[in-house]
């Protein structure tokens, strides 16, 4: 029990650079669409990792499947919300940036 | 030590919501108002969470993510529609006059 | 053992507090509504993370709710304030 434990710790210390770089990624990026990259890609990747830690650490399965559908939730909004964005900002005929 | 941990946990959990609430009630878009309160409505639900109130936490976001966000972004929409001089609902008896000035100016 | 998580919902807690830039200076509204969807995100990691740290496993249901209304507000967002406000109407504070 004490690996399962500590490599749920392992995990959640993996996860967290990830948090990390979207959130400074959402501020340095210069466009719209290279910030929702960052956003959406960068920080289901950190909680993938963090939920996966916690569900090597959970005492129960009960647990372990909620904590699974908080991820499997999560997944579905912030791609169905990314795909809205990017597909009504080319519609608005908001150019990519390029490299001037 | 978690005691410790936990109350710089809420120190700067205070100071951003102070810092939010202060640009929340200072600036002049209207839009970006609305941002800053659905995310101060999400701030304000891990407070609730450290005041071990999990139940209006849990209030705190069915309402604030799921209701008034919504509701705002499409009062907000309204509010343009308003603005480009459509009709209202209650400003029928405005039909007659400037569509550009709305119901204020009479 | 369990402060250790309450560290890391401590390290996490800086990243939606500088999400708050993009919300200030954003040049389009939807990156003001990403920044929103950045602070459903990490509430929700915050949140697993301290209800094992308080030990209180009632905080999974909180974060079940968030991650379940995360999407509604974007959504109403794109297709209601953000779909309707286009090239015809100039002067519109939402761009």
């Amino acid at each position: 029990m004490e690996i399962l434990y500590n490599s749920g710790t392992l995990l959640i210390i993996l996860g967290l650079p990830f948090f990390l770089s979207g959130t400074v990624g959402l501020i340095r990026f210069p466009d719209i669409y290279t910030r929702l990259h960052a956003l959406t890609k960068a920080d289901n990747v950190g909680l993938g990792c963090i939920v996966c830690g916690l569900a090597l650490q959970s005492a129960s399965w009960a647990v372990t499947a909620k904590l699974l559908l908080i991820w499997l939730l999560v997944l579905i909004a912030s791609s169905a919300s990314c795909h809205l964005i990017a597909r009504s900002a080319m519609q608005k005929n908001i150019q990519p940036w390029t490299r001037p | 030590m978690n005691y410790f941990i936990l109350t710089l946990f809420d120190i700067i959990l205070v100071l951003t919501m102070l810092w939010l609430a202060w640009y929340l009630l200072n600036t002049e878009d209207i839009f970006k108002a609305v941002v800053l309160f659905i995310s101060f409505g999400l701030l304000m639900a891990l407070a609730w969470v450290r005041m071990r109130a999990p139940d209006v936490a849990l209030a705190e976001a069915a309402l604030g993510a799921g209701l008034t966000g919504p509701l705002f972004l499409s009062a907000l929409r309204r509010m343009n529609r308003t603005r480009k001089g459509e009709r209202r609902l209650d400003s029928d008896e405005n039909r007659g006059k400037d569509p550009k000035t709305g119901p204020k100016q009479e | 053992m369990s402060w250790m998580h309450t560290v890391f919902a401590l390290i996490l807690l800086p990243a939606i507090a500088t999400g708050m830039f993009r919300i200030l200076k954003g040049p389009t509204a939807a990156d003001r509504m990403m920044t929103a969807q950045l602070f459903g995100t990490c509430g929700v990691a915050i949140l697993l993370l301290l209800g094992t740290g308080m030990g209180t496993p009632v905080l999974l249901d909180i974060a079940l709710v968030f991650a379940l209304l995360a999407a509604l507000a974007t959504m109403t967002f794109v297709r209601r304030t953000w779909q309707y406000s286009s090239k015809r109407n100039h002067g519109n504070p939402i761009q």
